[in-house]
């Protein structure tokens, strides 16, 4: 639905006839927009962040799920010495595509699925600043994930590894179409993140709530403010290497082409200065979450809010500073790799930071381990160790060593699932009663936690064994000529690797079952984790206008000072509830808001992304195709442009089953 | 099993094992534990230097991986500690402090003190590592899908080099003497990586890029290609083969020697076959043909990468195809990997006698290539290379000349 209107006395906002003449009520004369509250249209043509957020966290699961399965095989293929389960080519390509479809397919989008449902609510808006956008970003993301996808079934997968270093990229050495999959596919995805990025920025910049300044806004909203910001600034860079590299591939360029005179290292540097920042941007959003979950099962605040989050724009800035430490052995030359050692080094401070600002929550804390809490301090510990690793290679020397060994394998797995991945599920199990309105089954939820955190552990802590034993990375088979025989050995440790992989996979399995499970529960209380921020004041789950009325902001952590005062003298402190969470959310209904006004769906956002695979496929097979995917774009550009800006309210079906009041005549904005 | 090596317990290596010992004890707690009493393990081990360039390493990797896995204790002992004391035991609501800045800027400072620590001796190392005048001998490598070729140019440096030495898939180097390895690639990018003796250089093409080498005992020391290069990266294995001084002028010399003609009737008839059938790509220095001119072979024109191992002197060698097969039978093979130090020149300096020719292997690669090692040979996948293979390509020879053709080979050293 459109427009909430209630029966009122209120004169509506905009004077009335305000409405210009020259505001089309059809697209093409034909089309309204669509007006669907069930269905699959209410889903397809939805620009509610919050239906948008959970079609994001839908198809990363399920992106997932396919590089889980990826990552299986490459185990498999590595229990033992000259493994035959994959040939050298299927290795290769599944390596390349577990690591493209973990980074692109699911942590980024998955973060994205959170800072979509999560950001307007916790910063007390209605919707993001631009909804249909948002729609765009959503379908774009799908439509190129399923895409580059497409590749394995029509003539192979890209094999160049996820870093598709030049110019082993170039099509004497990657003949397959493989490797144009890839580079499009990530174009396309990369549309969906900078339009994200931008419609969050505006959403987080101008939208919040009366009262919430910028030191008041919620920890994982800041976090997720940051990784916009680095995501704005990082996928041009990957845009402008892949542009270069699909014109080498499809148009004769020479950008990477040696004999031409280019340096390969080009390719390098801008895929790094991209590909670190995008480390980041992959922690980042699971930093915010466990210092939203954090203070909530310590029942305290986050122990120096203003240090979390200058230490995360600080990460976001030094994070462009050291991009060359992937590349301490390409070659460099000492001053840079001085440079960019001690540069690697620094930003350990603030990660280290973080922390200690988690651990000093904690401390002193009322702690209750729930699951959300589990895989919080999960995270902690798991990335500490990825951290620690990490400062070990941030010695350069010591990193000629190390890279492209599994001991790099094993670092940035524990920064990456143990960072990312487990804060991911600790907001999962954190939101899902404010997204579904019911609890998940806390038993099975300690299961989940149980089985991956020693799936984990066994599947990259030998990782550090054979990576230090010299073993290196993208290696289809290893020979026992060169494994040792120790208690260090290469086969046994890899052995323990695969096992855990599938104890990792059992963990992951019981996250499902306990998904099954829990879809009986009954309805979840309104503040099961007795929460501290904005969005545990609307319903569970949220009411499509999110909030009766707009609340105002008086502190950090709104939530917990509406329900708790602080009755103790002097230095004692004495908190006494003194409001539930239902008895405020009654409050604000009592005193909801009239005319709240939200956009209509569209059916354009979705067109105009089903344009782009439609252009790529025609990059890569045939020119009509190309222009086929431009005239719908085209037709999808111009239908967005004359879409009326609402739908007629005479169009919807009241909510109450009557008529809702006079329709109203009030523009609304959706861009 | 026969791969263990002898190597890898060397002398002067007091501190080598003071530092494995030390490495042990922090190894007890920690993030160290994964990385102890390597010493006797895998022929890659990156904690076993054998060489003073690995050792540098060794000095400063050792200290911070001590370092990380103390921190490392300490934190997730505090962490270990509150999740222990302070859990829900029906405590009051604790006092909603937000912090408490002079803890928070020491907390900062702390960390910032420790990596300063280790910034100093780790950008002093860097330098020292990129230092190249001081060397005395250049040797050069090119890595290509999926090989290393090493060549010796005319130098003083090495004893003396009069005349080009062309090899592949081992570089052989004097003990105790600082080399300058050159690299550069003929296609993709490779790494150059000899763990016991130095740190990875990538080998890029267009760049030349150096990468010190030193052993300080006799022996083989064990690497492989690092920088993802494509279908066979993981086939592409190299080995550093250091050599007594007076071994290693036999070597030189022997590289040098003047061609042999077959010396029976069999590998008189491989010269043959290997003429018509692999000295397109395959140069063997002295062959000449029946009008006595010199054979040229031209990798140039029929592989994509230009160029194909010299087997002149193929038998000296003890690897072939990469490093990734071994020309040696099992039990020869380990004779010369786990010679001590002292008998180590010897043995190598023997190459490969025809009892410990790896005869299956070496017949297998001659049958079917592609399907010893996976290439890019098949002539109806080669549209993107103008027709040329990636590798050797699948010659379709008789038993009869597979014959031939080892019996000829046998004699090239």
């Amino acid at each position: 639905m459109a427009i909430i209107e209630r029966p009122t006395d209120t004169p509506a906002l905009a004077p009335s006839g305000g409405a210009p003449a020259v505001t089309p009520t059809r697209s093409y004369g034909y089309l309204r927009r669509p007006v669907q509250t069930t269905g699959w249209r209410s889903w397809a043509f939805t620009v509610d962040h919050k239906k948008i957020g959970i079609m994001y966290g839908v198809a990363a699961m399920l992106f997932f799920v396919v590089g889980g399965v990826e990552a299986l095989f490459i185990r498999l293929q590595l229990a033992g010495p000259e493994g035959t389960v994959l040939s050298a080519d299927a290795y290769n390509q599944m390596f390349t595509m577990h690591a493209t479809t973990m980074v692109f397919l699911f942590v980024i989008p998955m973060a994205a699925a959170f800072a979509n449902y999560m950001i307007p609510l916790q910063i007390g808006a209605r919707d993001v600043a631009f909804p249909r956008l948002n729609a765009l970003s959503l379908w774009t993301f799908v439509f190129g994930g399923i895409f580059l996808n497409t590749s394995w079934f029509l003539g192979g997968a890209a094999d160049g590894g996820w870093f598709m270093y030049a110019p082993n990229s170039a099509v004497p050495f990657s003949p397959s179409n493989g490797v144009d999959y890839w580079t499009l596919g990530l174009l396309i995805t990369g549309i969906a993140s900078l339009v994200g990025a931008v419609n969050l920025i505006v959403t987080v910049l101008n939208m919040r709530a009366p009262g919430m300044t910028m030191m008041r806004v919620p920890i994982f909203t800041w976090m997720a403010l940051v990784t916009q910001f680095l995501l704005l600034f990082a996928m041009p860079v990957i845009t402008v290497a892949l542009v270069l590299l699909l014109f080498q591939r499809n148009y004769d360029a020479t950008f990477f082409e040696v004999a031409e005179g280019a340096d390969p290292l080009l390719w390098q540097h801008l895929f790094w200065i991209f590909g670190h920042p995008e480390v980041y941007i992959i922690v980042l959003p699971a930093f915010g979450i466990v210092s939203e979950v954090l203070p909530v099962f310590s029942k305290k605040p986050l122990f120096g809010y203003p240090f979390v989050v200058f230490s995360g724009a600080a990460i976001g800035f030094v994070g462009w500073g050291v991009w060359a430490h992937h590349m301490f052995a390409s070659g460099l030359g000492p001053i840079s790799v001085a440079v960019f050692s001690v540069a690697t080094m620094a930003i350990a401070v603030p990660t280290g930071v973080k922390i200690i600002n988690w651990t000093l929550t904690m401390w002193g804390g009322k702690l209750r381990f729930t699951t959300a809490m589990l895989f919080a301090t999960g995270l902690i510990v798991m990335f500490t160790i990825g951290g620690l690793s990490g400062v070990t290679h941030s010695v350069a020397p010591s990193d000629t060593q190390q890279t492209d060994t599994y001991y790099i394998v094993a670092h940035f797995h524990y920064v990456i699932f143990g960072g990312a991945v487990l804060g991911l599920f600790a907001g999962i199990y954190y939101w899902w009663p404010k997204v579904f309105g019911k609890l998940l089954n806390e038993s099975w939820g300690k299961a989940n936690f149980w089985t991956m955190i020693i799936g984990m552990n066994l599947t990259f802590g030998p990782m550090h064994i054979v990576g230090l034993q010299g073993q290196p990375r993208r290696m289809y088979v290893w020979t026992e000529n060169r494994a040792g025989d120790g208690f260090f050995n290469i086969g046994f440790w890899n052995l323990v690797a695969t096992i855990g992989s599938f104890i990792l996979a059992v963990g992951v399995l019981f996250f499902f079952i306990n998904v099954w499970v829990s879809r009986k529960n009954p309805p979840a209380p309104a503040d099961p984790w007795d929460a501290r921020s904005l969005e545990w004041m609307a319903e569970n789950p949220p009411k499509e206008y999110n909030f009766e009325r707009t609340p105002t902001v008086h502190a950090l952590d709104e939530m917990f000072h509406r329900k708790y005062e602080d009755v103790g003298e002097g230095d004692a402190h004495d908190y006494v509830k003194v409001a539930t969470a239902e008895e405020i959310q009654a409050v604000e209904t009592a005193n909801r808001d009239d005319h709240v006004h939200l956009p209509s769906p569209s059916y354009w956002p979705i067109v105009l992304s089903f344009s782009l695979p439609v252009i790529a496929y025609g990059i890569i097979y045939s020119t009509l195709l190309v222009i086929v995917g431009l005239a719908i774009a085209t037709v999808a550009m111009f239908g967005w442009a004359l879409e009326p800006p609402t739908a007629d309210d005479s169009e919807f079906e009241s909510p109450e089953g009557g008529d809702g009041g006079e329709p109203s005549k009030e523009l609304v904005a959706s861009v | 099993m026969n791969n263990r090596t002898s190597m890898s317990v060397p002398k002067g290596a007091s501190t080598v094992r003071s530092v494995s010992r030390r490495l042990r004890i922090a190894a007890a707690v920690g993030l160290g534990a994964l990385v102890a009493g390597c010493a006797q393990d895998a022929p890659q081990n990156t904690f076993d230097p054998a060489g003073p360039n690995a050792q540098r390493i060794q000095n400063l990797q050792v200290p911070v991986f001590i370092i990380a896995g103390i921190v490392g204790v300490i934190t997730l002992s505090v962490i270990a500690f509150v999740v222990w004391r302070y859990r829900d035991r029906g405590q009051a609501i604790p006092e909603q402090t937000h912090g408490k800045p002079a803890l928070e800027i020491g907390l900062t400072i702390l960390p910032a003190l420790i990596l300063i620590g280790v910034a100093i001796p780790t950008v002093s190392t860097v330098f020292a590592l990129a230092e190249t005048d001081d060397t005395e001998c250049v040797i050069n490598v090119t890595g290509q899908q999926w090989w290393w070729e090493v060549d010796y140019p005319v130098q003083d440096g090495c004893g003396g080099i009069s005349a080009p030495i062309v090899t592949s898939g081992q570089m052989v180097l004097p003990v105790d003497t600082p080399v300058l390895v050159r690299g550069t690639s003929r296609d993709v990018i490779h790494s150059w990586w000899i763990p016991r003796l130095n740190g990875k250089r990538d080998m890029v093409p267009g760049r030349v890029q150096t990468n010190r080498m030193q052993a300080d005992e006799p022996g083989i020391y064990a690497g492989q290609c690092t920088e993802f290069c494509g279908l066979s990266h993981a086939n592409m294995r190299m080995e550093v083969i250091a050599l007594e001084a007076d071994d290693f002028e036999v070597w030189k010399a022997n590289q040098l020697s003047d061609y042999e003609s077959p010396t029976n009737e069999l590998a008189l008839a491989g010269e043959s076959t290997f003429i018509a059938q692999c000295s397109r790509c395959h140069q063997v220095n002295g062959l000449t043909d029946g009008d006595g001119d010199p054979i040229v072979s031209r990798p140039d024109l029929n592989v994509y990468s230009g160029a194909a191992p010299n087997l002149s002197y193929l038998m000296t060698r003890t690897t072939f195809a990469g490093a990734m097969f071994d020309l040696l039978t099992p039990e020869c093979r380990a004779d010369v990997w786990e010679a001590p130090p002292d008998e180590f020149g010897e043995r190598y300096l023997e190459g490969v006698t025809p009892e410990c020719l790896n005869r299956v292997q070496l017949r297998e690669w001659l049958r079917n290539s592609p399907a010893e090692k996976p290439m890019y040979t098949d002539p109806n996948e080669l549209a993107a290379t103008n027709g040329l293979p990636r590798g050797m390509p699948y010659l379709a020879l008789s038993e009869g000349q597979i014959d031939e053709l080892v019996a000829y080979l046998l004699e090239r050293k």
